[in-house]
């Protein structure tokens, strides 16, 4: 995927840089990523389908719609593939996505909005949901295995209570994963429902958190394997993605409910994760008051 | 020479009346250039494309203004229109002119009339000329409204006054 800087992007759209930071305030397009810099990232086909609908348009409302509708187009094409049951074509237009997206935002925009649309068409108890959830299920994981190995001193174990492969949060959990994972971070995901030699795994694996994903199981069982867990690995902190709150609120003890968009949720876990180190390294850090009294006392 | 540096270019539609530029956000008119700009974006906001229409219809500062195509789908709002109907351009556009205004003229009750003439105007057929609107469902508030053909790509303008 090509990447635009700000000042390439704003050439390319012959605007300045300022109108380009405008339009993202106010129209929320073209929307960039960030650089490991904090810099700004602009994906060279949403600023080219800007560009070819501002010659059309009327105004720049306008324009971003059209726009917007022409990236869209991918959404409509792996709809048609998967409710055809057609599997290269399903490849094509991942393909095509990951021409104009990141991974991200592929998924995110493409991937889980086409099989929410199939479930919503055929049912999530259907044969068609069950060919396209496999098919999708698929390409996350091989999506896993070509990220970049693990670069962070970062482990999260993700407890998984869906129902199976076709439960619809598995496949937001599994790009949960995916994202966690091409962030730098050790992932590693169990069941919920299976508590036999957890700890000696969970000892092994040494996660910096944990996040239980998905609601099919009771809360007996969730609070049972989180129990274990934290027994093995001591107080870790705990993170629920798509829990049971989603359908109705409900107490949660001192556990972090991330956001139920897969990008966002990742994004919020490492955060929590790296305010909770920095707390423990201004924890661990000397006050001023001890390092006077340690110097007096080395001075006497 | 000095005489010459004074005039400056103007360009005329096909039955020769003169056509100004605007900005369809912030409807202020640019300086006219003698090459066309490298950009149709608004040098001034920045947030509106700049059209072209009859001077005599081109909406003058701070006059609120719509701009229709030939489905009747609103394609642009102007920031004082924004204003005026309490709703952002990004959330009127491709909704229907009639969710907006609604025509207020005892001599032409139905809302057919001024569809159909916003229509022609922006499919090219019709003529400019000026009638009487409201906002929907507010009663007691009346607008003169011009409506002629802009563009480009052609589309019909309704300036409210």
């Amino acid at each position: 995927m090509r990447t635009l800087k700000t000042s390439e992007a704003a050439a390319l759209l012959n605007v300045s840089p300022n109108t380009l930071r405008a339009w993202e305030r106010r129209f929320g397009y073209p929307k960039p990523q960030r650089s490991a810099g904090k810099h700004r990232l602009y994906t060279h086909g949403e600023v080219a389908a800007l560009r070819d609908a501002l010659q059309q348009g009327l105004s720049i409302s306008s324009a971003v719609s059209r726009a917007r509708e022409a990236l869209s187009t991918d959404t409509h094409t792996l709809v048609g593939a998967l409710a055809g049951f057609e599997l290269d074509r399903a490849d094509s237009a991942m393909e095509s996505a990951l021409a104009l997206r990141s991974v991200e935002r592929a998924v995110e925009e493409v991937l889980l909005p086409s099989l929410d649309e199939l479930g919503e068409r055929f049912g999530t108890d259907s044969a068609p949901w069950a060919f396209a959830s496999r098919w999708a299920s698929g390409w996350l994981r091989r999506a896993q295995r070509l990220a970049p190995p693990p670069v962070r001193r970062l482990a999260i174990l993700v407890g998984d209570a869906t129902r199976s492969e076709l439960d619809p949060d598995a496949l937001a959990v599994r790009a949960f994963e995916l994202f966690c994972g091409r962030s730098g971070a050790r992932v590693l995901a169990l069941p919920v429902g299976s508590v036999s030699g957890l700890s000696d795994v969970v000892a092994s694996f040494a996660p910096d958190a944990v996040v239980v994903a998905g609601h099919h199981l009771a809360d007996d069982d969730v609070a049972l394997w989180a129990y274990r867990v934290r027994a093995s690995a001591g107080p870790l902190p705990m993170t629920q993605f798509r829990g049971a709150h989603q359908a109705a609120p409900v107490r949660t003890t001192g556990s972090r409910i991330l956001s139920p968009a897969p990008f966002a949720a990742h994004r919020e876990l490492l955060a929590f994760i790296d305010e909770r180190r920095g707390d423990g390294d201004r924890e661990s850090a000397p006050s001023v008051a001890q390092v006077t009294r340690t110097l007096r006392e080395a001075q006497r | 020479m000095r005489r010459l540096r004074a005039l400056r270019p103007v360009e005329v539609d096909e039955r020769g009346l003169e056509l100004v530029s605007f900005c369809g956000h912030c409807g202020l008119r640019p300086a006219p250039l003698a090459a066309p700009p490298a950009s149709r974006v608004c040098g001034h906001c920045g947030l509106g494309l700049v059209l072209q229409a009859n001077a005599d219809l081109a909406p003058r500062q701070d006059e609120p203004f719509l701009i229709v195509d030939t489905s009747l789908s609103v394609c642009a709002m102007s920031a004082a229109a924004e204003e005026l109907f309490g709703i952002d351009e990004t959330d009127a556009v491709n909704k229907h002119i009639a969710d907006f205004l609604v025509p207020a003229d005892a001599n032409a009750p139905s809302a057919e009339n001024l569809l159909a003439l916003l229509v022609d105007v922006a499919g090219g057929s019709g003529e400019a000329c000026t009638t009487v609107v409201r906002p929907r469902q507010e009663f007691g508030v009346r607008f003169w409204a011009r409506i002629g053909p802009c563009g480009s790509p052609r589309a019909a303008l309704l300036v409210l006054s």
